[in-house]
């Protein structure tokens, strides 16, 4: 087949809305000119051809970092080369439908068909449904069981793939875990498939299911016993536990120093430099916290370089520290001072998100020059002291108010407060508990002004509630989720509560939309069918509130015998989990243990403190090995 | 007041000494489909890629100062565009162009620059017309039977979402080139008093002249030169700055 390269004319362009998405050619593009001429002459070419899909549009995509990590290392090799697509908005993919243009790579413009792997990042539950879309307007079958020999290796990464259950039946293989190491070792086995000519695709699958930290679903039948699932019957010789992958060095890993720059504005529009990875803070309902473990941290002379590199090649005016849990950085206050320093004069600023307000993060704020109209924002999660402590939050509120008390002094009036509802033991007084805190910020305000004897100005309070969704891998991942009556009386409670302060704002996500997430979160294979029904029905975007229809998936849901409740229902500890052929170095039995710990209200020391006994340490690297 | 000109109105109040680097450029392809504000950005963020001195405006929020001599429409291409930019101690042109070159996105070039020290008028108000390339099928013909109307009248929505009429016909100045079917040239009034933008003509063309709305939206635009002065003593907005 000959190589196609898809044009869109100026009035299609002109016809939808920021086009800038479909166009490409930012500065830092990678395109191999030697594979575009091998195509031009032939169709085809040496190198395996990766087309990296982010299921969301240009704009989040493209502030995504693990896209520009992997689109940095897949180009860095000479067999291999890599390219982007991003998930059409509606407009686009309806003209691309109406004219028959298939989804097509942003670099050489080539239809996502012709890629030899086609790789997906996947952050959200909510997107599932956008990789049908770009699989279908790419011409790719959507079932790995449909694919034949020629046809794309689909595969996947990203934190949800950590149970990727309920769209199993659509990648041929998935990476569980950090993939700077697996997606080049993939890629090997991928040219020596191509070298020879694509022929068998079933032994192939085998083959990659021997790389560690590879899960190729269809090696594993999933079991069901009276409507429950029943754990997994693996192929013969494939593992029967398959280990995530964690870079051990990260000061040694390709990090991309001179990322895409895009064109048009994007939803961060910032450098972003990753400090370390893993949280030392063990929060029991975080599934990011538990997935990424061990602590491994960059040290303070990569990311000086880096951050400097990342300014001069990008021309951002921010950078943005990327992490957890940014203050648990040890030498914070050496590297924001390193940084500073060499971008004095140059109007550059930093950001520095997820800080844990105190003396120190306020200095380190007006230094770094980040405006006060952002405001303070705090997580502390629960409205009580002991839902805080059942969920393993390790902030009191005279933390909060220590802090708050010297941000008013130094001119701060905006804060932000996010808590969550619906979590393991909750009762009617933790979420009235979020209203009194708040309350109590308020006065907390007027009390400081009245102290220093000057009339303050109206502060701003933001309230934000999300609700609470159990996640695998997680101390909570046997919960049962609350209904959504549940999440509407409760926040109907709180609301009624906030309403008459002037000063305080009550925001609330979506309830539908957590429901939805629920089931998603800790479905089986089961959802599969309902996926694609879902997105042959119109729904995709699901992740964008004006498109979700919560209705419509309840209804797909029950016609194919399942229910909400069968997902988010509380699970016996003994029960078979369909993640438990995955293993994230965490035990079992440690996570169990958080549960009864947080059955008891008793808190846990955090890494640095004293060691837990998690099970991550099996990997042999980060603060596991350090010396307290 | 826009954002540029906020930003150079605030370094004149507040005494910087402005290096200001008149560039001439022009954009084709991926660029061309970015909007005003996101190709101030991307001057910038070029600059600072290219280690320029860039003057900074004092205060809460600096920023560096840009002027672009006339917004461009999303889609429209341009040979003969202009944006001063400031610098905080002098900058050999030269030199500038070369640093520039390697750090601007596909599409985008800079032709020329030349160092005008402080600009006595900002470049904005110095625009009074442009001229612009139309590439459609039988563009011209259409053009030509425009032309020769005494008004044209177009519907316009105005501010608050309401429609009005205006006669676009007192904005064209003179037709430029008419020798090939499906390539027109124009002259029009541009800037801040008179101002016809490129898709009301095409609409224009469109209502009067019966030219088929398929080939309006497919018409490559370009703008080729932006002028200052008063027809018919105008002169592109570079020349302009020689003579002076």
């Amino acid at each position: 087949m000959p190589h196609e390269e898809i044009k869109l004319s100026r009035k299609d362009l002109m016809s939808v809305e920021s086009p800038g998405r479909y166009v490409g050619g930012e500065k830092n593009q990678i395109i191999k000119e030697e594979v575009l001429q091998q195509l031009r002459e032939t169709g085809t070419c040496r190198e395996v051809r990766t087309a990296f899909c982010f299921p969301d549009i240009y704009e989040i995509g493209m502030s995504n970092l693990a896209l520009q990590i992997l689109y940095k290392i897949l180009n860095s090799v000479d067999y291999s080369s890599c390219e982007r697509v991003f998930s059409p908005w509606v407009d686009m993919d309806k003209l691309m439908r109406e004219k028959g243009i298939p989804l097509f790579s942003l670099e050489t413009r080539s239809p996502l068909y012709e890629f030899d792997v086609i790789a997906f990042t996947l952050g959200y539950e909510m997107a599932f449904t956008n990789v049908l879309q770009m699989l279908d307007l790419g011409r790719v079958p959507l079932r790995s069981s449909d694919r034949k020999d020629d046809d794309p290796i689909v595969v996947a990464g990203g934190p949800v793939t950590f149970n990727i259950e309920p769209v199993a039946d659509f990648f041929d293989a998935v990476f569980i875990g950090e993939g700077e190491e697996v997606d080049l070792e993939f890629t090997r086995k991928i040219k020596e498939y191509k070298d020879g000519g694509k022929k068998g695709r079933k032994e192939l699958l085998k083959e990659l299911s021997k790389i560690e930290g590879v899960y190729v679903p269809s090696l594993y039948e999933p079991q069901f016993i009276d409507g429950k699932f029943a754990g997994f019957k693996a192929s013969d010789g494939c593992p029967e536990i398959i280990r995530k992958r964690i870079i051990t060095d990260l000061d040694n890993v390709d990090y991309p120093t001179a990322p895409v720059v895009p064109n048009n504005s994007i939803i961060h529009d910032r450098a972003y430099l990753e400090l370390f990875r893993g949280c030392i803070r063990g929060c029991r309902f975080c599934q990011a916290g538990y997935i990424t473990r061990p602590v491994r941290e960059k040290s303070r002379d990569v990311l000086c370089s880096q951050g400097i590199a990342l300014e001069r090649t990008t021309g951002y005016d921010e950078l943005g520290m990327l992490s957890l849990s940014t203050s648990d950085y040890t030498d914070l206050g050496k590297l924001t001072d390193g940084l500073l320093t060499a971008f004095e004069g140059r109007h550059t600023s930093l950001s520095l998100p997820s800080l844990r307000i105190d003396n120190f993060a306020l200095d380190l704020m007006e230094k770094a020059s980040m405006t006060r109209k952002s405001g303070l924002t705090f997580a502390p999660e629960a409205g009580t002291q002991r839902l805080r402590d059942v969920i393993n939050k390790n902030i009191t509120e005279e933390d909060i108010f220590g802090a708050l008390k010297l941000a008013f002094k130094g001119g701060w009036s905006t804060v932000k407060l996010y808590f969550m509802l619906g979590l393991p033991t909750e009762t009617d007084e933790d979420v009235e508990g979020i209203a009194v805190l708040a309350k109590k910020i308020e006065d907390l305000y007027y009390d400081t002004f009245r102290e220093m004897g000057v009339k303050p100005r109206r502060p701003e309070i933001t309230v934000s509630t999300s609700m609470f969704i159990p996640k695998p891998f997680t101390a909570f991942q046997w919960e049962q989720q609350n209904a959504k009556e549940d999440f509407l009386r409760k926040q109907a409670m709180l609301f009624g509560l906030i309403k008459k302060s002037r000063n305080i704002r009550y925001i609330w996500h979506d309830v539908d939309t957590s429901c939805w997430e629920g089931v998603l979160a800790r479905g089986d294979r089961r959802l599969c069918d309902v996926i694609e029904e879902g997105y042959r029905s119109g729904l995709y975007f699901d992740a964008w509130d004006d498109r979700f229809d919560y209705a419509k998936w309840t209804s797909i849901l029950e016609g194919h015998g399942l229910s909400w409740e069968m997902f988010a229902r509380g699970y016996d500890t003994e029960d078979h989990l369909p993640w438990e052929n995955l293993d994230i170095g965490v035990t079992t039995k440690f996570l169990k243990l958080e549960r009864e710990r947080a059955y008891k209200e008793q808190t846990t020391p955090n890494c640095r403190e004293k060691c837990a006994g998690c099970g991550a340490s099996c990997f042999k690297t980060g603060v596991c090995y350090e010396t307290r | 007041m826009r954002q540029d000109e906020r930003a150079l109105e605030m370094t004149r109040q507040q005494h910087q000494t402005q290096y200001m680097m008149r560039t001439r450029f022009k954009r084709t392809g991926a660029t061309s489909f970015v909007g005003h504000l996101d190709l101030m950005k991307i001057f910038e963020r070029a600059a600072r890629r290219a280690g320029l001195p860039l003057l900074y405006s004092q205060g809460y929020n600096p920023r560096p100062m840009l002027v672009f001599a006339l917004p461009l429409s999303v889609g429209t291409d341009t040979t003969g565009d202009y944006v001063d930019i400031a610098m905080s101690v002098p900058v050999d042109p030269e030199e500038f162009t070369e640093k520039m070159a390697p750090e601007l996105p596909e599409g985008l070039e800079i032709m020329s620059a030349r160092s005008i020290g402080e600009p006595k008028k900002s470049i904005m108000s110095l625009v009074t017309a442009a001229s612009y390339a139309f590439d459609a099928k039988d563009i011209t013909r259409a053009a030509l039977e425009v032309w020769k109307m005494e008004s044209v009248e177009v519907e316009k929505k105005a501010k608050g979402g309401k429609i009005r009429t205006a006669d676009i016909k007192p904005l064209m100045i003179k037709i430029l080139e008419t020798s090939t079917p499906d390539h027109l040239e124009m002259l029009v009034y541009a800037g801040s008093e008179k101002n016809l933008r490129p898709d009301v003509f095409l609409k224009a063309l469109t209502v009067h002249a019966s030219y088929p709305e398929d080939e309006a939206s497919e018409c490559a635009v370009t703008r080729t030169e932006l002028y200052t002065g008063e027809y018919p003593d105008i002169v592109a907005i570079d020349v302009f700055e020689e003579i002076m």
